[in-house]
């Protein structure tokens, strides 16, 4: 009795899967370390503009609000967050790698 | 930062605020000046009046829907051309040949009025920057 072989098995590329077409998936592939950086880099210039705008309010430049320095503090925040979540996403995903059993 | 769009929504609703806090700015001035007979240049005090313009956000110039979203700017400081109100006032060292002193055209009721509007205005874009901000801590979220 011959057994059938089982059927190749072709896994689902980015190109069949709905909403990504094969031009986007060749154009730049995005990392999870350059994400990261580039929101590290955000999250930093964000801090950055913060600080100066505080500082600003405080020498008493008339353009400067109250709001603005708010504003630009929770910016910060949530830029530094952003970074804060992509990271903790990376280490989550390498923890369950790292706890894949064989 | 171009690269998250929450900000766009923060940017819009920073720049009315800051058109906000101009148009109170002028209140202050109208009625703290609503009796001023003596302003630069001669003649009493002139009413201000803020005149409002859409502008583009800074630093949003990615996809054309964002493009189309304006913010507000602050573009002129008028001054109200109603004549002065006339009051007879003999003795006032700015009376007029005939005695009568000419104060600004400043209504305080009006001016009042405005006040009200600019600090709701203020109220409505701080709710907007509130949800905007508690949008992007929501989608940060997402997952935990």
């Amino acid at each position: 009795m011959s057994i059938a072989p089982i059927a190749p098995f072709t896994p689902p590329v980015a190109a069949e899967l709905p909403g990504i077409t094969g031009a986007e998936r060749s154009a730049a592939r995005p990392d999870l370390a350059g994400s990261f950086g580039k929101a590290l880099e955000d999250a930093h210039a964000a801090e950055h503009r913060a600080t100066a705008a505080a500082e600003q309010f405080a020498k008493g430049d008339p353009g400067m609000g109250i709001h603005e320095v708010v504003i630009a503090s929770e910016k910060a925040n949530i830029a530094v967050r952003y970074a804060t979540t992509l990271k903790n996403k990376a280490l989550e995903a390498y923890r369950e790698l790292m706890n894949t059993q064989v | 930062m171009s690269t998250m769009d929450f900000f766009t929504a923060m940017e819009v609703s920073a720049s009315g605020l800051s058109a906000e806090r101009t148009r109170m700015n002028v209140a202050a001035s109208n009625l703290a000046n609503a009796q001023t007979t003596q302003a630069a240049g001669g003649g009493p005090y002139k009413r201000r009046d803020v005149v409002m313009q859409s502008v583009d956000v800074p630093g949003v110039q990615r996809t054309p829907f964002a493009q189309a979203v304006k913010g507000v700017a602050v573009s002129q400081i008028s001054q109200d051309t109603a004549p002065p109100r006339l009051e007879y006032d003999p003795g006032h060292p700015q009376a007029n040949a005939q005695g009568y002193v000419a104060y600004p055209n400043v209504n305080p009721v009006e001016e009042m009025v405005d006040m009200i509007t600019a600090s709701r205005a203020y109220e409505a874009g701080i709710t907007t920057m509130t949800t905007a901000v508690n949008m992007a801590e929501r989608a940060l979220g997402i997952g935990r």
